[in-house]
């Protein structure tokens, strides 16, 4: 299933992909299509790829193949997800330390197409912040180390 | 005794009847008779010479308060089409129930019985109005049918003295050429009246100088100038076919003079694509303006090294800072050179749209 969704296996990619989603809420997950928490959270993107096609746009990252957007995005755990609105970043607050991506996978696919919808709306009022609609028992915890201290 | 209201005084009293006889009381009385009277003099007049007229809504729907009878009644009477004038008042007044009323009234109120009369109409009254209203309204429909005879007439005047004109101006056009075939007809109302007019036509004609053989020639509409077109030679369609034997029209058929069916002839309007490209700028347009990166321009060229607008987890300052400071962090860790981190530069050589 996750076999439907784009992949991006360069930074080239990444910028045209970037650049060219219009009107729609951009939504990079950044990890291995190996691991496990990637895996469940591939499954609930491509099941509702189709249902929010219209809100967002879906596209899976390697995070060995694009190294410079792993740094640039602070990528230390996978599954990460990065949002973005016409080219411009998206930070939503989970109630988790990091603002700027979402770590982990989500418990349902209502929760994503929850927070998808509020990054829209947010986004088309002209916030660049919005809070997350999931329950925050919902979204996975972590660890936010200052390079490993 | 109880509350008694009395309606010429317009006021209760609780003390019996006895105000009735007080000055106020009889003053007022007077001068609400006197209003009454007039109505019902002028109905009297009415009875003498009834007048019959059209009936008009503004006017002839008018009802009178009848003060002893303490009721509306119709002043005028009508059908619809006429109107008796005063006709209402004048049954009413003849009515027994009237009479008992007035009588009720006058004792009630200890007016002037010499008054009482002239409130009243008998009978006989009533009897002798019937049959004059009967012959005014004989004599007003006579009015009637004379005044429409005399519009008739009237118009038929003005429609021959109009035909006289037409011909008048026809007659010497006509008088250069030959007869045009048979006379045609005016409107189908006015057969008969043609033909007086032809006679009268021919008899005209021939009171002037001129050939009579344009007699025949009788056409009440305009000939549109048709004695006067050019000539311009006798068109043949036999090769190709025309209107009438049902050909290809000139635009369905192919140019001839293009190459063939291989080029693309010019077209009117926009392209397929620039229609496509039109409905979503359309589409754009409705968005709100104040939507995040409205201004990104989505089709900017961006080298290698270009980075988006993402603010950072361990940068300090603003968004668009993180870009520097990642760059130079970069450069820092290939280069082992440390680069002055200046955050009040923003990196504006890769910006394509930033906050």
């Amino acid at each position: 299933m996750s076999l439907f969704l784009p992949k991006l296996s360069c930074k080239k990619e990444v910028d045209e992909v970037i650049k060219s989603v219009a009107e729609k809420v951009l939504v990079l997950r950044f990890g291995r299509d190996e691991d496990s928490v990637c895996m469940e959270l591939d499954e609930i993107l491509s099941k509702t790829f189709h249902d929010l096609s219209k809100m967002a746009g879906i596209y899976l990252v390697d995070v060995n193949k694009v190294p410079v957007y792993t740094h640039y995005f602070d990528i230390s755990y996978i599954p990460s997800t990065v949002f973005f609105f016409n080219g411009q970043h998206m930070k939503v607050d989970y109630g988790s330390p990091d603002h700027t991506k979402f770590v982990g996978s989500f418990k349902t696919k209502q929760d994503f197409i929850d927070l998808i919808e509020v990054i829209y709306r947010g986004a088309m009022r002209g916030k660049m912040i919005v809070r997350s609609p999931i329950d925050p028992r919902n979204v996975p915890k972590y660890d936010l180390l200052y390079q490993g201290i | 005794m109880g509350a008694f209201y009395c309606s010429v005084c317009k006021q209760t009293f609780f003390a019996g009847k006895s105000h009735i006889f007080g000055k106020k009381h009889q003053d007022k009385l007077k001068i609400v008779l006197t209003k009454f009277l007039d109505k019902v003099k002028e109905a009297r007049r009415m009875l003498k010479a009834p007048a019959v007229e059209k009936y008009d809504v503004t006017e002839h729907e008018l009802n009178l308060w009848c003060y002893c009878c303490g009721a509306e009644v119709q002043k005028h009477i009508t059908n619809g089409n006429l109107t008796v004038l005063c006709g209402g008042l004048l049954e009413h007044m003849a009515s027994p129930e009237h009479r008992k009323q007035t009588d009720r009234f006058w004792w009630e109120n200890k007016a002037d019985s010499k008054l009482k009369e002239k409130f009243l109409f008998s009978e006989e009254e009533m009897d002798r109005f019937k049959t004059e209203v009967a012959k005014a309204l004989e004599s007003y429909e006579e009015k009637e049918d004379e005044f429409i005879k005399q519009q008739a007439s009237y118009i038929r005047e003005v429609e021959q003295r109009r035909q006289e004109v037409m011909q008048s101006t026809l007659e010497p056009e006509s008088e250069s050429e030959s007869p045009q075939g048979p006379p045609q007809c005016g409107p189908p109302g006015h057969i008969e009246s043609s033909g007086n007019r032809d006679n009268y036509r021919r008899g005209g004609a021939g009171k002037r100088a001129g050939p009579s053989g344009a007699d025949e020639f009788e056409d009440s509409d305009w000939a549109g100038g048709g004695l006067d077109l050019t000539f311009i030679g006798y068109q043949d369609s036999s090769s190709g076919g025309n209107v009438h034997t049902g050909a290809t029209p000139p635009w369905l058929k192919q140019d001839p003079e293009e190459g063939g069916s291989g080029t693309q002839e010019p077209q009117a309007g926009p392209s397929h694509e620039e229609f496509l490209k039109h409905k979503e700028q359309e589409k754009l347009r409705k968005l709100p303006a104040s939507r995040v990166g409205a201004n990104f321009d989505h089709a900017s060229q961006t080298d290698a090294g270009w980075l988006p607008s993402f603010g950072r987890v361990w940068n300090s300052g603003r968004r668009w800072q993180s870009r520097h400071q990642f760059r130079a962090e970069e450069g820092q860790g290939t280069n082992h050179k440390r680069k002055k981190h200046e955050p009040w530069k923003g990196s504006k050589k890769h910006k394509p749209a930033d906050s």
